[in-house]
C-alpha cells in the first residue's frame, strides 16, 4: 500500500506543482505588462 | 466505449489546442471549461482506481499503479507529436504561435514523461526488487525523454531567437521518431524484456480496462489544459519581451 500511495501522491504533487509554476509565471508576466503599461 | 471515448478526447484536445493557439488571449478563456473537465474526472478516475478495479491476483495492490503509469503515456506520446505539428506549421508560416505551440507541448510531454518514469520505477521496486532494468522498453522511454530535456535546453539556451525557432522545429519533427521505437520495444525485444506487454493488446479484464480508460481520459485533459495555460504564458512572455526591445531601442 505505501507503494501505491507514493505512487499517485507523487503525481499529484508533480502536476500541482508545475501547474502552480505556470499561474506564479503568468501573474509575473502580467504585472511585468501592467507596470510597461 | 471508453476507447471511443479516449481517441475521441485525442482529437478533440488536439482540435482544441489548435483553434486555441491561433489566438491565445482572445480564445484562453475556453480553457476555464477543459480544467473544469478535467478537474471532475478527477475524483471518478480515483474512485474507479480505489472500489471499482479489483485486486490483482498475482502481483496484489500494487497493481493498483498501473491506473496511473498506462494513462501517462498518452499525454507524453500527444505532447510529442503535437510539438512536431506546431514546428511544421512554424516551418511553413515563420508564425511564433506556431513556435510557442510546440515549446508547451515539448514542455508538457516532458513532464508526463517525466511522471512515467518515476511512477514505473515505484511499481519496479516491490514487483521485481530493482528500481530499474536496463531493458528495451525502458532504455528506449529515457531516450525519448533526454531528446525532449535536450529540445528545452536548447530553447532557454536560445530565447527569442529566430535560428533556435528553426533549430527546435526541426529537431522536435525528427524527435518523434523515437516514438515507434518506444511503442514497438516489446515486439522488438521479443521475450527478453521484464516490462509487462503493452495492456491494450493483451485485454484486461472489463473492470481494469474502463478503470485505465478513465484515467486516459483525465490525463488527455489536464494535459490540453496545462498546455493551454503554458500557451498563454509563453504569448506574454512574447509581448514582454517585444516591449524590453522597444524599450531598449
Amino acid at each position: 500500500m505505501p507503494w501505491v500511495i507514493a505512487a499517485y501522491a507523487v503525481t499529484g504533487l508533480v502536476l500541482l506543482g508545475y501547474a502552480l509554476h505556470l499561474r506564479v509565471a503568468r501573474r509575473a508576466a502580467l504585472r511585468d505588462q501592467k507596470r510597461r503599461g | 466505449m471508453v476507447s471511443a471515448a479516449v481517441m475521441l478526447s485525442v482529437v478533440a484536445a488536439l482540435a482544441w489546442l489548435l483553434w486555441l493557439a491561433g489566438d491565445v488571449t482572445g480564445r484562453i478563456g475556453t480553457a476555464r471549461w477543459v480544467g473544469g473537465l478535467a478537474l471532475a474526472l478527477v475524483p471518478v478516475w480515483l474512485l474507479l482506481v480505489a472500489y471499482y478495479a479489483p485486486i490483482e491476483v498475482a502481483q496484489g495492490i500494487i497493481q493498483k499503479i498501473f491506473y496511473v503509469h498506462i494513462p501517462a503515456i498518452i499525454p507524453t506520446y500527444f505532447g510529442f507529436i503535437l510539438s512536431a505539428i506546431g514546428g511544421v506549421l512554424y516551418l511553413r508560416t515563420r508564425e511564433d504561435r506556431w513556435d510557442q505551440l510546440a515549446v508547451a507541448g515539448a514542455e508538457v510531454g516532458v513532464l508526463f514523461c517525466s511522471l512515467m518514469l518515476v511512477v514505473g520505477p515505484i511499481w519496479a521496486k516491490p514487483a521485481w526488487g530493482e528500481w530499474w532494468a536496463w531493458d528495451l522498453r525502458l532504455t528506449m522511454t529515457l531516450i525519448l525523454w533526454f531528446i525532449y530535456v535536450a529540445y528545452l535546453f536548447l530553447r532557454s539556451f536560445a530565447f527569442g531567437s529566430d535560428t533556435a525557432k528553426t533549430y527546435t522545429a526541426v529537431y522536435g519533427i525528427a524527435g518523434v521518431g523515437a516514438i515507434p521505437f518506444v511503442y514497438f520495444a516489446l515486439d522488438l525485444a521479443q521475450s527478453a524484456t521484464m516490462h509487462p506487454t503493452n495492456p491494450a493488446r493483451e485485454g484486461l479484464p472489463a473492470e481494469m480496462g474502463r478503470t485505465v480508460g478513465v484515467g486516459m481520459l483525465t490525463f488527455i485533459w489536464i494535459f490540453a489544459w496545462l498546455v493551454a495555460q503554458r500557451l498563454e504564458l509563453a504569448s506574454l512572455q512574447a509581448r514582454a519581451l517585444v516591449a524590453s526591445r522597444a524599450e531598449t531601442a
